[in-house]
């Protein structure tokens, strides 16, 4: 590859490869984000590049393995250019129609597409699927168009006009405003004003100073930066040099998780790439601006997202957080200053000094500017990754995004923010979404994690389920955190296995208080969100545990109780032969009866149960009604 | 190096720039409870006893690494920062041993001390304790990691004072410990015979080997606050 050496050059340079593309030429794009690929997107490639050479294609077609586009939902998402035909779920076996159909007769296949489930409508392109439709896409909206090994589909995309600009156009000063004036805040959850933390690391004393992008997103659930940096990984590395340009920056580290090891190959290729046309390493396009950037894979511990964690990870000791009575950028990695920001942070530096501040600015609310990514996961029809502008309510999000709860189920709570958030109720599903709204709920932004809940979930479950991970990942420095936590875990295991007291609730209040205010990073300062946010709003399900021995949701197993219906059992014998611990007695024309004694309540029975007759109930908080008399028990059949 | 002045619990002080504010506190007379820290090593902020309250800070701040700035207005005995100090040493005391009667520590042990002061009592608590094995096959040291606090005052010391990185720490959350090696009991080849993890261990988790029958000379040695 011939360097560049100006900004020109850098044009020139796109415009040959522009040149030397068909637009009309055939482009099957196939997702190959982790999402698609654990649907079987690695395979349904393989039987592409199989079938265009069978029929005689393989000069007139081009395949590309692209980035996540964010409906995870139905994945393998296959795009057809240039008509941008959108294919859903698409398996092996659908391949060699879509090459005599689509590619060859161009002629729709109507079976793939997506079909919305309540009016039929198909939707033939991306943009009028209600899912997109509804988000604003700057940052993963190019995923699809790009294949992340290749730098020149992210030139081609116009992708490092950015950097040209800042490095040759603008002085350090110029670009540092543009993105104060942008108030673009910290996409990991702080909301910290980036530009506001560059100021302080270039105006830090010390020399050489870094510049950090945290990619060790650890939230169970979240994969928003881990979509970034798979599919588009060129626009964080430009985001990354035009930020060490204002900073006066001339080394950088990308802290990736070791278990994102397509995120750790992908990012390593584009460094490879962007090196060798000199958008990396010395005299960048010819500025005169040096900058080499490192890739540190992380040994997999949550705390090492904090920042003085995660750069005492980078110096090569134990990740664990030290007091920030000095900010990190002040003085981090090796006392020296050092900026550290998120993925999604980086990613949107380009789009800020292209389009300037005042464009960014005009999305999102007063005081949260710009875009922001969400997983949406959990008890939602849509999961997937959604992009939307800052200030848009979480209704919007969970039903015209995600489609709502599946199984016309009702909707309880969302958990914004990851572990450390907090769980917003119903009522409050008219909040927008921005950084301070949330936190006014007790919750908070968070990296962007966003977890539906329906009626089916029991909410004490749910915080002791995020108690027990933290737990297991608190690094045991300070003792609100390390003891805390322990004894959060305990209480509540014994409220949900129903050896909950008085007092627990209150104890569990004023351990929170204790660890919000006196732990020492903010791993402990917000462990206990998901606690008191669902004691705040969800307090009578405590009492019912404690109090009544009743999981309200039917959900913790310790508290419920599983009970055949003689009225409504048809003695089909299909539980009694799945039970794992033969705890169903009965036989044929025999009403059948659970033994409580040895029923570990497994809900085999409860899931088998045909729906036609729903014989077998759960319940919690009453007695198990008495078995039906031995008399009683023949079924007599209606008509013989 | 200019005067900074400060206000603490209502009281106007001044100090040095670079001091913090446990220094100053302690200067001018204000007793601020502390368990990891020690002022021959470097601070660490682990065990949040020293925590005060500063106007205008979201949460309480750890006293023995905070430097003082002009202006700070501090709080070091107000009803919410008390509240912490007992509940953070409840919780310490909660995972630690409770066989005071028959310690070695016994009036010396500084944990016993603070959780007198601060009036802590029973835990609220279930006790959820670590059991691992005394350590006693070096000749120099005794390890009882169960009475171990996790303080880190010897991995400081050792590797501070005596520059030899013997202790280090290992493991996630609760399952924390000090380590030697790789997790390996401690032995004659990694320790030689400085004495000073023993001198600075709050809880007498490291002491000397004693012999059956032998008198005990004195108290443990300790290191004067």
């Amino acid at each position: 590859m011939a360097r560049v050496n100006s900004p020109k050059e850098l044009e020139g340079l796109r415009q040959q490869i522009l040149s030397e593309r068909d637009p009309n030429k055939p482009c099957i794009a196939i997702c190959a984000g982790i999402g698609c690929l654990a649907c079987g997107a690695a395979k349904v490639v393989t039987v592409f590049k199989q079938e265009v050479e069978k029929q005689g294609l393989k000069l007139d077609v081009d395949i590309k393995e692209t980035g996540c586009p964010g409906f995870c939902e139905r994945g393998p998402i296959v795009v057809i250019y240039p008509e941008e035909i959108c294919y859903l779920q698409v398996q092996p076996e659908d391949v060699p129609e879509i090459i005599s159909q689509t590619i060859k007769e161009k002629k729709v296949i109507d079976r793939l597409l997506y079909i919305d489930p309540t009016t039929g409508e198909k939707s033939t392109y991306e943009s009028e699927i209600p899912f997109y439709k509804n988000q604003h896409r700057l940052l993963i909206g190019q995923n699809i168009k790009i294949d992340p090994r290749s730098i020149d589909d992210y030139i081609a995309l116009g992708g490092y006009k950015a950097l040209a600009k800042a490095l040759c156009a603008m002085t350090p000063e110029q670009v540092m405003e543009e993105v104060d004036k942008a108030n673009l805040r910290g996409r990991g959850g702080g909301g910290f004003p980036a530009g506001a933390k560059w100021k302080t690391t270039r105006d830090a004393p010390g020399e050489p100073k870094y510049v950090i992008v945290n990619a060790d997103e650890g939230d169970p659930g979240a994969f928003m930066d881990r979509s970034l940096l798979e599919g588009n990984p060129h626009s964080v590395i430009e985001g990354l040099v035009i930020g060490a340009y204002a900073i006066g920056s001339h080394e950088g580290f990308v802290y990736v998780r070791q278990e994102y090891p397509l995120a750790v190959e992908n990012i390593n290729i584009a460094i490879k790439q962007a090196g060798e046309y000199g958008l990396l390493g010395k005299n960048i396009l010819g500025s005169g601006f040096d900058f080499v950037i490192d890739v540190h894979r992380g040994a997999g511990a949550f705390v090492s997202g904090e920042s003085s964690a995660l750069m005492t990870a980078i110096e090569g000791r134990v990740g664990e957080p030290r007091p920030k009575y000095i900010r990190t950028a002040v003085s981090g990695v090796w006392d020296k200053p050092s900026n550290l920001n998120n993925v999604e942070t980086w990613a949107n530096v380009p789009l800020i000094i292209d389009r300037g501040a005042d464009w960014f600015r005009s999305i999102g609310t007063e005081g949260s500017k710009g875009t922001k990514i969400f997983s949406l996961v959990g008890k939602v029809n849509n999961t997937g990754l959604v992009e939307v502008p800052m200030g848009v309510t979480l209704r919007s999000i969970i039903y015209d995004i995600g489609g709502g709860i599946p199984g016309g189920k009702k909707f309880k709570a969302v958990q914004t923010g990851g572990p450390s958030g907090g769980m917003i109720p119903e009522q409050y599903l008219d909040a927008s979404v921005d950084f301070d709204e949330l936190t006014k709920l007790d919750s908070m932004m968070g990296s962007g994690g966003m977890i539906v809940m329906d009626e089916d979930t029991c909410v004490v479950d749910v915080a002791r389920y995020f108690i027990d991970f933290l737990c297991d990942e608190s690094c045991g420095k300070c003792v609100p955190c390390r003891e805390g936590l322990k004894h959060m875990r305990e209480i509540l295991n014994d409220i949900v296995g129903g050896r909950g007291k008085q007092g627990d609730i209150e104890l569990l209040e004023g351990l929170s208080r204790v660890m919000k205010k006196a732990s020492l990073c903010a791993l402990g300062q917000t462990a206990p969100n998901p606690v008191l946010t669902t004691i705040n709003y969800f307090r009578d399900e405590y009492e019912a545990h404690i109090e009544e021995k009743r999981c309200p949701a039917l959900v913790c197993k310790e508290l419920i109780s599983y009970h055949i219906d003689p009225d409504k059992c048809k003695a089909c014998m299909i539980c009694g032969r799945e039970c794992p611990v033969s705890a169903i007695s009965g036989g044929k024309g025999l009403i059948h009866i659970i033994d409580q004694e040895k029923c570990t309540r497994c809900g085999t029975c409860f899931d088998v149960c045909p729906t036609r007759f729903r014989a077998v109930k759960k319940i919690s908080g009453e007695p198990v009604p008495a078995p039906v008399p031995e008399a009683e028990r023949v079924l007599v059949r209606g008509n013989k | 190096m200019g005067d900074i002045t400060l206000t603490i619990n209502d009281a106007p002080v001044t100090g040095q720039d670079g001091m913090t504010i446990l220094e100053v506190a302690r200067e001018n007379g204000v007793d601020i409870p502390t368990m990891c820290y020690l002022k021959e090593l470097s601070p660490i902020g682990a065990c949040r006893l020293c925590v005060v309250e500063v106007e205008g800070s979201r949460n309480l701040v750890g006293s023995c690494h905070t430097p003082i700035t002009e202006g700070m207005v501090i709080q070091t005995h107000s009803p919410r920062v008390v509240t912490a100090r007992r509940m953070v040493v409840e919780l310490m005391m909660a995972n630690h041993p409770d066989n005071c009667l028959v310690c070695d520590a016994a009036n010396q042990c500084e944990l016993r001390q603070v959780a007198a002061d601060l009036d802590v009592g029973l835990p609220s608590f279930k006790l959820k304790k670590h059991y691992y094995p005394i350590e006693d096959i070096s000749p120099y040291l005794v390890r009882d990691l169960g009475k171990c606090i996790l303080c880190q005052r010897c991995i400081r010391a050792c590797d501070e004072i005596a520059k030899q990185k013997v202790f280090n720490l290992a493991y996630r959350g609760f399952d924390c410990k000090v380590i030697v090696d790789l997790d390996q009991p401690v032995d004659k080849e990694v320790c030689r015979d400085c004495d000073v993890c023993v001198s600075v261990c709050p809880t007498v988790a490291l002491r000397k080997p004693k012999k059956q029958g032998e008198e005990k000379k004195g108290p443990p040695l300790i290191l004067s606050q």
